[in-house]
């Protein structure tokens, strides 16, 4: 399993390669659970992924560097990789659902017992999966030695290749690494606040609003509208939209907070400076096998939004927006840009689990679990990222310093860059993941 | 690179929702059939636009000079029409224009490689595109019969002039019907009928909720209803269960010998008098046929109800949509009244605006 993904592209399968699988596999097979995790793998000479990194050889150019330079090019990224995916919490997560998994009555309730289970493996693969990478690493070095001392030039450059495809396949994981998150996979609703200032605000909302449309459609997502309430003049006073693919929720995630806008204003006669703030919330859509905030029928009220006159055959109108009550919790959710009441309704529906199911998450949050702060929880102290279009342009993250000096294609969807630092910042700087 | 960029802000500019799109593009999950090439399901004068070829195409400069002036013209009529009859304000005139170009304009993946060479391929011409959206700002001319067509629950259904566009408030009725429905099997599988179908809405949705054996028999007394109606139950490809017959009300049923199981009916329930009142798009440009009930607006209402006592099977259900409180309290006292034993569990159901929309029960 450990070696699938990385044989995958070795396609010039050989004999030299067969071996490692082999051989890697026959150790897979031998170690049950987490008795896998136990021990560091250790080369014939007694080398550690560890100790190649603090042996602290040079790591070159992929096209320049020695059998060294890649083994430690390769052993920093496992390690990067183990620190993103919190290791060390990751195996106390692990052994606790094991015991958890053996306790005797726990297939008593079988939906929970099956969502541990379920953890239980994917915690399990993710953890064989370096593991692998570690023994991987540690057998390719072997394999180059004896080549060396044996003389045989054909078995050393297949080993050598064998390093770089593995070196360029871990520097790939790290980057997957950073979104190892439960919920990373999910698709998402991304939503958007103008804060206070009036149009001024309201017109920056619509602006980050399309940055999100647009760096949702550059990654292939699918958007769609769910809900938008305009302002007076322009912009909006607060949307929702539906980020619909793979990871949406992991990377979107990173933007929760307060956006602040520094600018001359378009709406300002006198052409004064500016600053306007726009709040972001993040929500995940559950797939189906996560557990849900079970909603009761009756505790419901549906209402047509802006309804008015008589209704039925005296209007016509394309106006069908539904929203939805949940009364015991007080939250609710609407829809309008849909072109029927009964998918307006259906839309509202989806919202309203997703925000009960956050919420949810929020009350269990005092456990372990991560979660992301709704709108009406994000104070506006809590400005993550500033934009200047004057006196000088720059966007700048508070929370990790990465700048930018061309804001307006950060505003045109270009802000994987802010993204993947502040992944990477917010778990790579954490030392006591590893 | 370009390319992309293009493409995205055209997808910006035009519709950020496509999702719609191949929601559009699939009439019915599980049969295809002709649409506009035989002539027997052929659609009566003009094809609704979402189902005509991309023959038309437009430059992208072009195609936004059409779209910021139709916006324009939609900006210019602020809450106008709101505050002199209830009609639609600047907002929705927007989100009507969006749905025009979702409608209009070809989403797949040859258009998006056309659109990288700056051209789009759409279902109307530019010049039908400027005389459409002046019919709707300056003629009140309704954006259902523009574009042919209204979303209605999951169905998209054909409409034209001379049909009644049918209403969010409408779709409840299934939801009366489906409730029904699970508690009784049975009622999957018997004749179901609908009255004044108009465009076949009830009669295609509850067609899609009935089992083999279920049947649903249509009526209406307008010839372009009906023949919109039978276009609308072909697309869905429900010809074999769903049955439209002209005539008035009950009179298209005489030969059926099997009894019912379930009756729903919209029929004309504005009375009279009010009809000129009513919102410029309603009273200009909708059969008035579909709307007038008479005097006090219960003439079809009443005379439904009489005849349901006696087509239905006991323990047929039936449900009503009515003009609101007044009507439905008249329905219901009329029914546990004046023909007390013939009905049971008769009931007022709200609709979402909580008006009091709808009248429900069994036959006894």
């Amino acid at each position: 399993m450990s070696s699938n993904g990385y044989s995958q592209i070795n396609k010039s399968s050989n004999g030299y390669d067969r071996f490692v699988a082999n051989s890697i596999c026959t150790r897979c097979f031998s170690s049950q659970g987490t008795a896998v995790v136990e021990q560091q793998p250790k080369s014939c000479d007694g080398l550690t992924v560890d100790s190649i990194v603090s042996s602290g050889w040079a790591i070159l150019e992929e096209g320049e560097g020695d059998w060294k330079s890649h083994a430690a090019g390769i052993a920093q990224s496992i390690q990067l990789i183990k620190r993103r995916l919190q290791w060390r919490k990751l195996r106390v997560q692990l052994e606790m659902l094991s015991v958890e998994l053996n306790k005797p009555n726990i297939w008593d309730d079988p939906v929970h017992a099956g969502n541990i289970s379920r953890e239980h493996g994917s915690l399990l693969g993710k953890m064989k999966e370096v593991n692998g990478f570690e023994r991987e690493l540690l057998e390719h070095i072997d394999m180059l030695k004896l080549a060396k001392e044996e003389n045989d030039a054909e078995l050393e450059s297949e080993s050598m290749k064998a390093l770089l495809n593995m070196r360029r396949y871990v520097k790939e994981k790290e980057l997957e690494a950073l979104l190892a998150g439960e919920q990373d996979p999910c698709s998402c609703f991304i939503e958007v606040q103008a804060g206070a200032g009036g149009t001024e605000s309201m017109d920056w909302a619509s602006m980050i609003m399309n940055m999100y449309k647009i760096w949702a459609n550059n990654r292939g997502y699918k958007v769609m509208v769910v809900d938008e309430m305009a302002g007076e003049i322009a912009g909006i006073k607060r949307a929702t939209i539906k980020v619909d693919g793979e990871y949406a929720f992991g990377y979107a995630k990173a933007e929760v907070g307060v956006h602040r806008l520094v600018r001359i204003s378009p709406f300002d006669s006198g052409k004064r400076r500016h600053t306007s703030f726009a709040a972001v919330a993040v929500i995940p859509i559950l797939g189906a096998s996560s557990s849900h905030f079970q909603i009761n029928e009756s505790d419901l009220r549906i209402e047509r939004f802006r309804a008015g006159g008589a209704g039925g055959q005296h209007v016509n109108t394309t106006e069908s927006a539904v929203r939805i009550i949940h009364i015991p919790s007080g939250v609710t959710a609407t829809c309008q840009n849909e072109r029927s009441q009964h998918q307006n309704k259906a839309m509202a529906m989806a919202v309203l689990q997703s925000r009960l199911d956050q919420l949810e998450m929020a009350r269990q949050a005092q456990l372990n679990a991560q979660h992301t702060q709704s709108l009406t929880d994000i104070s506006w102290g809590n400005q993550i990222r500033t934009y200047v279009l004057h006196p000088y342009r720059m966007v700048k993250d508070l929370r990790t310093n990465y700048e930018v000096s061309d804001p307006d294609s950060v505003l045109e969807g270009d802000i994987d860059g802010f993204i993947l630092s502040f992944l990477s910042a917010s778990l790579d700087k954490d030392e006591g993941n590893l | 690179m370009m390319r992309n960029c293009f493409s995205s802000s055209i997808r910006q500019t035009l519709y950020p929702s496509t999702s719609l799109f191949k929601y559009l593009q699939k009439p019915h999950p599980a049969k295809s059939f002709p649409i506009s090439s035989s002539s027997s399901c052929s659609f009566p004068t003009t094809t609704p636009l979402f189902l005509r070829p991309p023959i038309h195409s437009a430059s992208f400069p072009e195609l936004k000079k059409w779209q910021d002036w139709a916006k324009h013209l939609a900006l210019s009529v602020g809450p106008k029409f709101l505050e002199s009859d209830n009609g639609p304000d600047a907002d929705l005139l927007c989100r009507e224009l969006k749905w025009l170009l979702e409608d209009v304009v070809v989403d797949d993946e040859n258009a998006t490689a056309s659109a990288a060479s700056g051209v789009v391929k759409l279902r109307a011409g530019l010049e039908e595109l400027y005389a459409l959206w002046r019919q709707r700002i300056e003629e009140r001319r309704p954006f259902q019969y523009l574009v042919g067509c209204e979303h209605w629950r999951d169905l998209v259904l054909c409409v034209r002039e001379g049909v009644l566009i049918p209403r969010p408030e409408t779709e409840q009725i299934v939801d009366l019907v489906e409730e029904v429905i699970c508690e009784d099997g049975g009622m999957r599988e018997g004749l179901w009928v609908d009255l004044g179908t108009g465009s076949g809405a009830l009669s295609v949705a509850i067609g899609r909720l009935l089992l083999d054996a279920g049947r649903v028999i249509a009526t209406d007394l307008s010839p372009i209803a009906a023949s919109v109606a039978a276009f609308n139950v072909r697309r869905y490809g429900l010809q074999d269960k769903v049955d439209v017959r002209l005539g008035s009300w009950f009179e298209p049923l005489q030969d059926v010998n099997e009894k019912p199981v379930g009756l729903v009916s919209n029929p004309p329930y504005i009375p009279g008098d009010h009809i000129f009142g009513l919102q410029a798009e309603v009273a200009r440009h909708e059969p008035r046929i579909a709307l007038d009930g008479g005097k006090n607006g219960m003439d079809a209402l009443l005379h439904i109800c009489e005849g349901a006592a006696t087509l239905l099977k006991p323990g047929g259900f039936f449900a009503l949509e009515t003009n609101g409180e007044k009507q439905s309290e008249f329905l219901v006292d009329f029914m546990t009244g004046k023909m007390k034993g013939r009905f049971r569990d008769v009931r007022v159901v709200s609709d979402f605006a909580g008006v009091h929309r709808f009248v429900s029960g069994f036959c006894c």
